[in-house]
Order: structure tokens, then sequence, then C-alpha cells
């Protein structure tokens, strides 16, 4: 009998939490109403979904009307992005700056945003994988409409100095947005210590279904919307409400900042754990990221000699589900941007293994991968030089 | 597993024989990912492959070979154009790439066989030609490495096409029973080679400038717009007006000249071979009989070998045959058995 497999990738997706299907399961069925409509079915579907807002943006220090619910992470970017850009064309504020490391969620809105004639600007990346203050000195001007920095890498798990970047661009008059996907439940987000006017969560990071997502939307932040329709969502974003997602998204993330400081210190230990061992067993294993502050999940690691694709398959094949952190559709494993970015060699950046940490993660299932991993990594090296 | 009907075929009998099986495919090159109807390496027929991998419950995974498969294929694919010759790719691609590349992949994850949905048989050690004679791919088979041919499972080689695509039904593989044959290079889009060309060797490359077309006799009849667009035995892009069909029988890339001549002087009795790769402990000596063959789908001829050297080997066909072109393979065989094979030079 094989072992039951490990999922380590939680930074990819999360199953969703028993609470939350409980909690949605009746918005599909007997509740099913459209919360546009004046009936009861409306009125019941309305209350449900004015609630979610209300304890969503509770759970972000915000006001219900500064939720704005989307299907997912890339929506929510897109909406930020390109909606707090193009409002604000023909103000003299051409300017987009954004980094090298986003998610393709952003990094491809900005370049849409350079094709609409807006003027792209790319923040430096110190090799720790933090954003160079530096270079956003330099960067945000008072021509910049917005600037987009995700607060948590999604592939080395690296912290952005958030509150610095938010003074920066405040400073400029320009718009701050933060995609804080892979931040939620991992640091504190709260709306009412840090200014920044728009912000982007993806419910199924944290065990709600795929598909919904919210921007927080600070009062008085000017967006264009992206879909034309009806007024839902106070014309930011027509389209009837998805009111199940939204009753998923507001009951996952109560539960998850509920749990954020026990889960927390949990997940850290049990990475912490995995990266000394790991690092002791490989000693020439590179820890990306490793000299910046990082979310307590997310372990990015490259062994010299050995290639992801080989190692995915390998470390899947044996039970063990990892990812490189970035995928092309067909399939097949791309160079990291992300890394590239920070000035890692593309012979390291095509090595890199992310693990990720979560609910589903027990101690056992750290002392299986330690116990695993050198030999697949023996195995490779032996391999590479047939390569 | 490309997405074609032979490979998935090849998965799906592997499983139901009981093996363990990872599907696997390759990526080999960029250009035309998003041309729906590339025979392979295009997103459809990756997905295509992932959902016969689906059907059958196994594990598929696309491993990215593009910088190795342009290395040792698509690099030396332009070089032989350059050098006045016509290339095999497929050849490199399985010497190079399935059976060496894929082969360091498999041993990563403790795979005990290689499998390929080839028309091709591998018994006791040795590779046969497959049972169906018009589907026989040993003739891009022969550069491989003779210890693989122990790991190779072959599983549609002992069965004919018509067989592959009733089973591919039979089995209700998605999309794959119907689709058409792949014929063409599959790095190559629309069969236009020379586009590869333009783009690796640029416009001002000898091989893609104008040259004189010669007689055998060395009179100029005519000009042409770079020899790599021509191939022994080729009849497109001759100049008319003979009283007989003229073909190009020699390619001079040292004056760029393209040489033509009437059908018999495609005529040849003498092989050189070179690049020569033996898959039998003992290979045939000087003086032996064997069959050869010089051209995909071409008929076996009878031959004598004339010499075995250190990678290179020759022969004497019994009765001349017609189009020995320099970069084409040569293939020996005793019976069904591949004994090896060569770059025709």
């Amino acid at each position: 009998m094989p072992l039951p497999p490990i999922y380590l990738d939680h930074a990819a997706t999360t199953p969703v939490r028993p609470e939350v299907l409980e909690a949605m399961l009746p918005y599909f069925a007997t509740k099913f109403g459209n919360a546009s409509s004046t009936h009861r079915w409306g009125r019941e579907a309305r209350a449900a979904t004015d609630t979610a807002r209300e304890r969503i943006g509770a759970c972000l220090g915000a006001n219900a009307d500064e939720i704005c619910l989307t299907s997912g992470g890339t929506e929510a970017d897109n909406l930020a992005v390109l909606g707090g850009w193009r409002i604000q064309q023909g103000n003299g504020r051409p300017g987009l700056v954004t980094t090298p490391i986003e998610h393709k969620a952003v990094l491809m809105s900005a370049h849409q945003v350079a094709r609409e004639g807006g003027d792209e600007r790319l923040l430096d990346i110190d090799p720790t994988g933090q954003v160079n203050l530096d270079s956003a000195r330099r960067l945000i001007r008072d021509d910049v409409a917005v600037t987009s920095v995700m607060w948590v890498n999604n592939e080395t798990g690296v912290i952005q100095p958030i509150e610095e970047l938010v003074a920066l661009a405040k400073g400029a008059g320009a718009v701050f947005h933060t995609d804080a996907v892979q931040a939620f439940g991992k640091v504190e987000i709260d709306a009412r210590k840090l200014p920044f006017d728009l912000c982007s969560v993806s419910g199924h990071k944290f065990g709600a279904p795929k598909s919904i997502g919210a921007v927080y939307v600070r009062r008085g932040t000017p967006l264009a919307p992206l879909f034309f329709g009806g007024t839902q969502d106070r014309g930011r974003r027509p389209g009837t409400e998805n009111v199940p997602m939204a009753v998923a998204l507001a009951t996952a993330m109560e539960l998850t900042l509920k749990e954020k400081d026990a889960e927390c210190a949990r997940l850290r230990a049990l990475r912490d754990r995995l990266e000394a061992a790991l690092r002791s067993r490989v000693p020439d294993a590179v820890v990306h990221g490793r000299g910046a502050p990082r979310a307590p999940h997310m372990l990015s690691l490259s062994v010299p000699g050995t290639d992801s694709e080989s190692m995915l398959m390998a470390l899947d094949l044996q039970g063990v589900a990892c990812s490189s952190g970035s995928a092309c559709q067909s399939g097949s494993v791309t160079p990291s941007h992300v890394l590239s970015a920070m000035g890692v060699s593309s012979e390291l950046g095509s090595a890199v293994v992310r693990m990720s940490v979560g609910k589903l993660t027990t101690d056992e299932h750290i002392d299986r991968v330690i116990a695993l991993f050198p030999a697949l990594i023996e195995k490779a090296r032996a391999l590479a030089g047939r390569f | 597993m490309s997405g074609g009907v032979d490979s998935s075929v090849a998965a799906a009998l592997l499983v139901r024989q009981g093996y363990d099986v990872v599907g696997i495919t390759m990526k080999l090159f960029e250009d035309g990912s998003d041309l729906p109807d590339r025979p392979c390496c295009s997103l459809d027929s990756t997905s295509d492959a992932r959902r016969v991998a689906e059907l059958l419950g196994i594990p598929h995974y696309v491993l990215n070979m593009v910088d190795h498969f342009s290395r040792d294929v698509i690099a030396e694919f332009v070089a032989e154009y350059a050098r006045g010759r016509t290339p095999i790719p497929c050849v490199r691609c399985n010497t190079f790439t399935k059976f060496s590349d894929l082969v360091a992949k498999a041993d990563g994850i403790d795979a005990q066989y290689v499998a390929t949905g080839h028309y091709a048989r591998a018994i006791d050690g040795d590779l046969h030609r497959g049972l169906d004679e018009n589907k026989d791919q040993t003739y891009f088979l022969w550069g491989i490495n003779r210890a693989v041919v122990k790991r190779l499972l072959l599983p549609v080689g002992g069965m004919t096409k018509p067989e592959t695509r009733a089973l591919a039904r039979e089995l209700a593989l998605p999309r794959v029973a119907d689709k058409a044959e792949s014929q063409e290079i599959c790095f190559v889009p629309d069969g236009d080679y020379v586009q590869i060309l333009r783009r690796e060797l640029g416009d001002e490359a000898p091989a893609l400038s104008s040259g004189k077309i010669v007689t055998m006799k060395g009179r100029v009849v005519g000009q042409h717009e770079g020899f790599a667009r021509y191939t022994i035995g080729q009849r497109r892009g001759l100049p008319g007006g003979w009283g007989e069909p003229m073909y190009v029988v020699a390619l001079r890339p040292e004056t760029r000249e393209v040489v033509v001549g009437p059908r018999e002087a495609l005529l040849g009795s003498r092989v050189a071979a070179s690049g020569v790769n033996w898959l039998v402990e003992a290979p045939p000596r000087v003086g032996d009989e064997v069959q050869v063959r010089i051209r995909h789908r071409a008929s076996l001829a009878s031959a004598v070998v004339d010499a075995v050297g250190e990678g290179t080997a020759a022969f004497s066909l019994v009765s001349p045959v017609s189009a020995i072109t320099p970069g084409q393979s040569v293939v020996i065989y005793e019976g069904t058995r591949v004994l090896g094979g060569g770059f025709i030079d």
C-alpha cells in the first residue's frame, strides 16, 4: 500500500473548507434568488450579498461599499490596474509603476496599459527578492496614475515593503494597488492602518472555491469598469451577483483570520523545519528570498545541477506535489520571470522547486519529504551529466 | 505521447497489458504552438495527449526539450542544407532527443522501459521492421543507442495502421482515432523548410543565393534562387524545353551550382555512409550480402558490403537505384532485423 500523497502546493490552490461549502450550499438551492430582484427571493439573496460584503470588508478593515466582488484574483488585478489607470487618462498622469516580479495578472495588465499609451515603469528588484526602494523613489513621481506592487510574491514568498511604497505613492498623489492574493491570512492587511487604495484577494488560496475574489476600493478611489452592463456593485462590476460565492469568500476570510496567528506559527515551524533539514542535507541548495522577510508558508529552492521539470515529475511520482511557481499553458515549465528579475542565474532558475505548506500539511508530511528529497537530488545530479 | 493515434494507442495497450505507465509529451519547439493543426507540439496536440492520459488514468507530463532539440536536430537540419545535402531530421530526433534525452528523463523516474508509437519491433534486444511494411519506421531509428533497444516497448509495431486506428476507436480515445497522418517535418510549418533556412541562415546565405543550373557537361541552362531549394531527383523548379524530363542529379555548394541530367543519370550503385551506427554485436563484414534502404518508403535493395570502418561503411548495390541522396540514410537489414545505418555521403 503506497503512502497517501502529500500536497505541498497550497500557494497554487487549497481545498474548499467544509464550513465554507456548508455556508454556500443553500444559495445554490432554496435561496437561489437574484440579488437585484425586489421580491422575497431577491431580498434574501440581497441580504446575503450585503452581509457578505460587510464581512469581507471587516476582514480587510474596510466598509461594505469598498468591497468589489470579482471572478477571482486575475479580474481583481485587471480591474485595479487597468481600471485605475484608464480613468485617470488625460489627467497628466500617464505613468503606471509596477514590478517585474508581479503575477502575470498584474504584469499583463501593465503591458496592456503600455499598449494603450501609458508609461509602464518597472521597479528594480534586489537579489533578496524585495523591491528596491531607491528605484521606487526615482520612478514614483507625480505623473504616475497607479503604482501596483504585490504584498507577498507568489514564487518566493518574499514580503514587499508595502508601507514604504504606499507612502511614496501617496506622496506622489498616485493610487496604490497591492495584489494581496498570496498575502491574505499570512500578513496583516488592514485598510485602516495602511492607506493603500486598492487591494486584490482570491478566495481559493484560503479555502473558498476557485473563481471568487475581491478588490478593496478605498472610498473616493476612481475606477473605470472592465465590463459594461447593469448597476451591480455600483457599476464597478456589472453582472448578476454570485451569491453563493460571495458567502463562501466571506466565510473563508473570517475563518482564516480567526486562525491566522496560530496557523501562521504552525506553518512557519513546518516550513522552517523543512528548510533547515533540506539545507543541511543538500548544503548547496539555494533558498530564494532567504535574506528577506518571507510569508510563513513558502519555500522556494534550487539545487545546482538539477532541473525543475525532472524534479517535479519525480516528486509527483513519489507522491509529493510541488510546483516551479510558474507553468505555461501546455504544462511545460518555463523559466521564472521572478527569479530572473532577482538576478538568479538561468541555471539555478531552471532548477527551482516551490513547496508551499498549508491546511493539509502535517509534521509527518515534512518528515517524509525530508527523507525523500536528498535521494531524488542525488539521482537528478547523476543524470544531469547525460542530459 | 504526441497526441497522435500511434502513441496514444501504444500507451493504451501498455496500460491494458498491466504496465505502470507515465505519459510524456515532449515540447520540441516554440514556433506555431498556437497553430491548431500542427502534427505535434502545438497546444492542441498536447491537450489531446493529456486527454488520452486522463482517459487511461495515467500521469502525464510535458517536458520542455526545446533547447536540446534546437541544438541537436534543427541546427543540423539547417547545416546540412547549407552543405548541399538533404537532411533527415527524424533520425537525429530519435538518436538524440527521444532515445537519449528522453531516456535520461525516464531514468530519473526509475522507468524500466521506454515506449513509443513507432512502427518497429524490439525483439530480444534487436530492432526489427514493423509488421506493417507500409508504415515501417526503422528507416528513422537506426541511430539509437544499442543498449536502449533492450528497454524499448513498441506496442503498435506488431500492428497495421488500420488496426491501430480501429483500436483507437474501440478504446474511444478522444479525437485521435481519425487524425490526419503526419508526414511533414514537425517543426517545418506547411512543409516550407526554406522558411526555416531563411530564418536561421539569413537571405544572403550562399545556400539561398542565386546560382547557375548546369548540365552534367557544364552547360549553363538557367538560374536558381538557392541550391538549398533543391534535392537529388527533383524536377520542380527546373527550366523546361528538353526532349526528355530533366532531374537534379547533383548539388555543388562550393560553386552554388545545381546540376541537371536525364533520368538515367540518377542511377547509382555505390553507397558510402558516415556516422554509421550498428545495432548488432557483430556488424557485417566486407563481402557479406545485406539488404539496404536508401530512402524512406523506397524498396529494399540487395547489396554487398564493400568496406566497414570506424563509423563508416560502403556498399555496392546489386542493381542500380535512383537518387542516392547525400544526407539521407542508408539502413542495413538482414531479413526484418536492422543491422545498422548511416548517413549517405
